[in-house]
């Protein structure tokens, strides 16, 4: 039977968690765009070895479950000789895997402008270095930010799997939770919960964006 | 690298690959027809079952997979529904599924063309056998690209289950890791494994779609 | 072929919102007879066409085939989908689009409606499939997906898969607006071969020709409203509305030279 007390009683320490899901997911995003943007670049680039190794880079950060990519990282680092804290681990691992599929939503939003675009600059004479960040790129972020808030909501999701290093987010915590109450229905709900509301919100947040950007 | 570990636990990876690919495929299968169902209900249903379903949708795509597989596998008991890994980890793989591939229906549907289906209502066709003669071959057919990309995505969350303790290959690679703490040997055997299994449904999945569009392409 | 149906339709309107897209609609379509719509567009034909076997539901007034009202029950409320889909079956239309089932042979897409709606045997759907093909000379393409015919033989397949089901009603929504020049002649052909057999034919064209020697009755519709219902002679070569003529004049103007 379910116990609604034991059910609002969870929500104190999973709030408390929560923070550190976001640090995760804030801080991978941001770490993801950084790296994404390189990626990116290095995908379009006129260098063949450069854009090779983009697409290898985009291939296998995609193709390697998230899950594997944090033990790797955890697991294999010490062996190497890096000692770094579980937390640092975490956010660079999502991050990086994070960095992928951003490549990709930049590739995807640049290509989706118009040609005509680029074309009139040309026509005007606009030098390259001026289109890129005048035309194009302004407008391969407006068109991207839908998918990029799309993104942000994935992570959050894939947060839940750095419990697994045991970071205190909201799942690691819920599954102390758990074992201390013996509720672990209640408790586990209440965690999606959490996770459906920063969720909620963020789709909401991508729904205002895409209005607002709409051309 | 000592090659002579992977021939001990060689039987305990393979049976962990199948439970691997099991998992994938019925949680594919399963997932799709819930997912179709889904997709049905919401085109022909009442408005309130359309709220309902809208909330179900929410519910699981707003939510993490791992989260969703600790309420069924460790908080289900409570509520009577007491089930091993393996079928848990099914069940949530189904759910999980669902939404995204209900999605993937709802844009098939759109892609079929009002025109076709007003063809058969002009015969007098019943909406049961327009659905069944014309929209979901149809809307199959303009679904397939999305259905394998999903189910590649699938792939991938298979080695969630390992955390609920299903044998699948992580499980299994953890296991060998943990034991003898070759790290590089067992993630290798990861890596190769799934790289091979999502080239394999890819492979499929182009040909598949080649064979279903044959008679689509203009060609006169 | 069965007697042709007659259709009535009594002070027809319909509403997209706030736009009245027909206007107190008149007229009688004679049975046997072809009847041809033109005006210029937006003028409401198609709608009011597709009013007949209530593609479009109309919000007031009549349309009765055979005497029966169509889409709604003597006491006003909405016919039941059975109902509909029985008056359906007497009712061929034709789209400007085709609207061939892609996935399916030229003789399957003739067949699906005699296997569906009105159940007969494989062997014996097959074989009026066949025979609908042969009638519209594509006896040699049954087995062609739409995608590997010309758009000319696509419409031709689609007239195939209307008179196998024995209409005794054919309606034209624009059927040959969307094909190439050149192959408008064989599907109008095809047309005029069935009016002479006796179906009553309800035609939304823009092939003046056509009206001019196949219709027997010609009307001429603007802004939702009824302008002009006569022979074709009188229509199109000694029209009496400025509205008939100003169309006609712009009309000449675009396609002689």
């Amino acid at each position: 039977m379910f116990s609604i007390s034991v059910f609002l009683e969870s929500f104190s320490p999973l709030f408390w968690a929560a923070r550190y899901t976001l640090l995760i997911s804030v801080l991978g995003i941001a770490l993801g765009l950084v790296i994404g943007t390189l990626v990116c670049a290095a995908r379009l680039s006129p260098y063949g070895w450069l854009r090779r190794f983009a697409m290898l880079w985009v291939s296998f950060l995609r193709g390697v479950p998230l899950l594997v990519q944090l033990l790797v990282f955890y697991y294999t680092l010490p062996v190497i000789g890096l000692d770094v804290p579980a937390m640092v681990a975490a956010v660079v691992t999502v991050g990086i895997c994070a960095s992928a599929y951003i490549s990709e939503i930049w590739r995807g939003a640049i290509a989706a402008l118009p040609k005509g675009q680029s074309e009139a600059a040309v026509a005007i004479g606009m030098t390259p270095r001026d289109i890129w960040s005048r035309i194009i790129l302004p407008q391969a972020f407006s068109l991207s930010l839908p998918a990029l808030v799309n993104e942000l909501i994935l992570l959050v999701k894939a947060s839940s799997l750095v419990s697994v290093v045991g970071i205190l987010e909201v799942t690691r915590a819920s599954q102390a939770q758990a074992a201390t109450t013996f509720r672990p229905l209640e408790v586990y709900i209440a965690a999606a919960c959490i996770y459906l509301a920063i969720n909620l919100c963020l789709s909401a947040l991508g729904r205002y964006l895409e209005h607002r950007t709409a051309i | 690298m000592e090659w002579s570990i992977l021939q001990q636990y060689g039987p305990g990876l393979l049976a962990g690959f199948g439970n691997t690919v099991l998992c994938w495929l019925l949680g594919t299968i399963f997932g799709m027809a819930l997912g179709l169902v889904i997709a049905l209900l919401q085109r022909y249903g009442s408005r309130w079952m359309g709220w309902i379903i809208q909330v179900y949708i929410e519910i699981i795509r707003g939510t993490p997979f791992l989260v969703q597989l600790f309420v069924l596998y460790y908080g289900g008991p409570l509520v009577g529904l007491r089930l091993d890994a393996l079928p848990a980890g099914l069940l949530g793989l189904t759910i999980y599924g669902s939404p995204y591939f209900a999605e993937i229906f709802r844009s098939g549907f759109r892609a079929v063309s009002k025109g076709q289906i007003e063809a058969a209502r002009a015969i007098g066709m019943t909406e049961a056998s327009i659905v069944r003669r014309i929209l979901l071959p149809l809307a199959l057919v303009s679904s397939l690209p999305a259905l394998v990309n999903f189910s590649i995505i699938l792939t991938k969350e298979t080695v969630i289950l390992s955390i609920i303790t299903v044998p699948e290959l992580m499980y299994q690679v953890q296991r060998m890791s943990t034991e003898t703490f070759r790290y590089l040997e067992a993630n290798l055997v990861l890596a190769l494994f799934f790289w091979a299994l999502v080239e394999a449904i890819s492979n499929v999945g182009r040909r598949l779609e080649a064979h279903v569009t044959k008679h689509l392409i203009e060609r006169t | 072929m069965d007697a042709a149906s007659s259709v009535e339709i009594r002070k027809v309107n319909k509403h997209y919102g706030t736009f009245h897209a027909l206007k107190d609609v008149d007229l009688t379509i004679p049975p046997g007879k072809v009847t041809c719509l033109i005006g210029p567009s937006g003028s409401g034909k198609s709608t009011l066409l597709r009013c007949i076997n209530f593609l479009e539901e109309y919000d007031s007034g009549e349309v009765r085939i055979d005497g029966t009202m169509i889409g709604y029950e003597a006491s006003g409320k909405k016919m039941s989908g059975r109902k509909l889909r029985e008056m359906r079956r007497s009712i061929g239309m034709v789209f400007q689009q085709f609207n061939l089932w892609p996935h399916m042979t030229a003789k399957e897409n003739v067949a699906e409606g005699l296997l569906r709606v009105r159940g007969m045997s494989r062997a014996e759907a097959d074989r009026r499939a066949a025979e609908a093909l042969t009638k519209v000379g594509l006896a040699d393409k049954m087995a062609n997906h739409p995608s590997r015919l010309s758009g000319g033989q696509q419409q031709r397949v689609a007239i195939a898969r209307a008179i196998a089901m024995e209409p005794r009603l054919m309606l034209f929504d624009e059927p040959t607006s969307a094909l190439d020049p050149e192959l408008v002649g064989e599907v109008l052909n095809v047309m005029k071969a069935l009016a002479a057999e006796g179906m009553t034919m309800v035609v939304v064209t823009h092939e003046m020709g056509f009206a001019a020697h196949v219709a027997d009755q010609v009307v001429f519709m603007e802004k939702g409203e009824l302008v002009g219902v006569d022979t074709p002679d009188r229509i199109l070569h000694h029209p009496q509305d400025a509205r008939i003529q100003s169309f006609l004049r712009t009309y000449h103007e675009r396609n002689s030279f």
